[in-house]
């Protein structure tokens, strides 16, 4: 990992490191099996199951497209909800005709949840006290070894490899640099503990349920939170970024991502929010087809 | 340019005859089970302003329903409710922001969602398509009853006014809404966005996006049972409920729905009997359905309907 920034902690790139060679020691011990009712004309679906640290075995869908590859391929990383999904709700699902797609359930999540079931609202705060014991350690280790896995199927083209989601696609980009193009949306890792103390919505809101219910613990929550704020490991992110902000004025609109996209690495484009999914996603989408050389986007009908 | 929706669609979901009678048959199974209510406070999630309670309930086919109940601390006299239904893959949040503007709040987490699915448990996807030949064992026959008994919970509490209770949602949330406004004469108001579960066999068509591709993926594997499944979803489509709602009704679409076909809301919205309804529908939004203008619509709409009405 390239140096973090002057606010992350001193032992942030080793933190990381141990995590890492943790998950190079953890077999992947990978199983892929067919799911015939997620296959289309176009695309055949699978399951596949993978270990990580812990160890924890880890649930996954992997859409490859029908013909001859390598395609290029859309890493969907762990989002804060419990279900995962195949490919996000609202996609087209003619996506799958172009991309080989991958959607991980990191630990806790729908199909990763034996033994351990997260819950929600509850995951964003569970070991929090401890940077060892932050059940986000594991969350982590889980969705790069998710990217290993999706970088080791030959139908995958290495040089289109785009990770899309939250704040755990910008992470697992920084960790890995098997990511050529990110989309993130930063959600939760962003100045976490003040934010938290200007908001009302869950899921930040589960910090200040934890910090009203536990006010001794908030050294050590912050302790714990810097080891996942993203402005520390945005200068290992090499990939080409689009960094989704909020709309103006709101937690995590530009202004508040601005040291995350300095310190971002690879060339870096930041969207605002215009509240509008449409409008947000239709950005998502041009960008992507821009870079990986397509003509046009893959949309939905209604976008059409 | 994004397509014209035209504004008077019509699904081809046709109610069918015995709807009432199935429905009367589901609500008489669901009374003989014993709501055996539990309250219990959830101190992490209560401060000084709100009580919050993880609530516990029976449902039909016995199985223990969760949801998430807050109230404000300071109270005069009884408060007007609030019932939010979750959308279809979220979990339910904890509404303590209602309950600190002045009403007690209930979120209810149906069957097969986290802390309701120990007995019960199909998963996502695979909910929608669930026993989708057979409507008396379709996920959504006690997935509904479950949403529509967390107003048995607040009868039972005496800081609510019967009198005065809402109910909100969007997307699943929304088609939750539109059911237990049909069916419970309790509900005074209800707020529906991006209804989900409206015109389910006109969305397959209009949409190849997830969740509505559940049945499109069921269909492509099993094309046989094309008409069984037309026939179960007629009794669960919320148009076929839509024309018992009589109590102030608004819909939010947003006019590029990639999710909820906006098609399916304006039919959903056409077939509401209500006369006092009023639809939003928002050019330049998707799924979201204009949420961030909207919720100040919503408030207006409770405040007026239900906290104004206790004055």
């Amino acid at each position: 990992m390239t140096n973090a920034t002057a606010t992350a902690p001193a032992d942030f790139a080793a933190y990381w490191r141990r995590a890492l060679d943790e998950l190079a020691h953890t077999p992947a011990a990978p199983e892929i099996s067919p799911l015939p009712i997620r296959d289309t004309d176009y695309a055949t679906m699978h399951v596949v199951k993978l270990t990580s640290i812990g160890p924890y075995r880890l649930f996954a869908y992997l859409s490859i497209p029908r013909g001859d590859g390598p395609f290029p391929a859309i890493y969907f990383t762990p989002k804060y909800q419990s279900v995962p999904e195949p490919i996000p709700q609202g996609s087209p699902n003619y996506l799958r005709s172009r991309f080989v797609t991958f959607a991980l359930a990191a630990r806790g999540q729908r199909n990763s949840d034996r033994p351990y079931a997260a819950q929600f609202p509850g995951l964003l705060t569970d070991g929090i006290h401890d940077s060892q014991a932050y059940i986000f350690r594991g969350i982590v280790a889980d969705s790069v070894r998710g990217l290993e896995y999706l970088l080791s199927r030959p139908e995958v083209d290495a040089a289109r490899v785009a990770a899309i989601g939250n704040d755990l696609a910008l992470i697992t980009a920084a960790l890995h640099q098997g990511i050529t193009h990110l989309i993130a949306t930063p959600a939760l890792f962003v100045d976490t503990a003040d934010l938290a103390a200007r908001a009302s919505d869950y899921p930040l809101e589960e910090i200040n349920d934890y910090l009203n219910l536990y006010p001794d613990r908030a050294a050590a929550l912050r302790e714990t939170l810097a080891y996942f704020d993203l402005s520390g490991f945005a200068p290992s992110v090499s990939a080409a970024t689009l960094l989704m902000a909020g709309a103006s004025g709101s937690l995590l609109d530009a202004a508040r991502l601005s040291a995350v996209s300095a310190a971002i690495k690879g060339d870096v484009s930041v969207y605002e929010s215009q509240s509008s999914s449409y409008k947000d996603g239709m950005r998502a989408e041009q960008w992507l087809a821009e870079r990986f050389g397509f003509a046009d986007p893959i949309l939905p009908e209604h976008w059409q | 340019m994004p397509r014209t929706i035209p504004t008077d669609y019509r699904c081809s979901v046709r109610k069918p005859d015995d709807f009432d009678d199935f429905w009367n048959a589901v609500l008489s199974d669901a009374a003989q089970i014993p709501l055996n209510a539990e309250t219990v406070p959830d101190p992490l999630r209560t401060s000084d302003d709100l009580e919050t309670f993880q609530v516990f309930y029976d449902s039909l086919d016995n199985v223990r329903i969760a949801a998430w109940y807050s109230i404000p601390r300071e109270r005069q006299g009884k408060l007007p409710a609030m019932v939010f239904l979750p959308g279809y893959q979220s979990d339910p949040a904890v509404p303590k922001d209602w309950a600190r503007r002045g009403y007690a709040a209930i979120a209810a987490a149906p069957r097969g969602k986290l802390r309701s699915n120990a007995q019960f448990n199909p998963g996502y996807p695979n909910l929608l398509t669930h026993n989708i030949v057979d409507r008396n064992t379709y996920s959504y026959r006690g997935f509904y009853v479950d949403a529509w008994r967390c107003i048995d919970y607040l009868l039972t509490r005496p800081e609510v006014d019967p009198d005065r209770i809402g109910v909100a949602g969007s997307s699943q949330g929304g088609g939750l809404s539109v059911t237990a406004a049909a069916m419970r004469p309790e509900v005074k108001a209800a707020s529906i966005g991006a209804p989900y579960l409206c015109g389910y066999m006109d969305a397959i068509a209009l949409t190849r996006t997830y969740p509505y591709q559940e049945i499109n993926d069921y269909l492509r594997l099993y094309p046989e049972s094309r008409a069984d499944v037309e026939r179960t979803l007629a009794y669960f489509d919320g148009i076929s409920f839509a024309d018992r709602i009589t109590c102030p009704a608004i819909v939010n679409i947003g006019l590029q729905d990639n999710v909820c076909p906006p098609e399916t809301g304006y039919a959903l919205f056409n077939a509401i009997a209500s006369e006092d309804k009023r639809l939003y529908a928002y050019d330049g939004h998707g799924h979201e359905a204009g949420r961030y203008k909207h919720n100040a619509v919503i408030a207006d709409f409770f405040r007026k309907h239900l906290q104004d009405a206790g004055v």
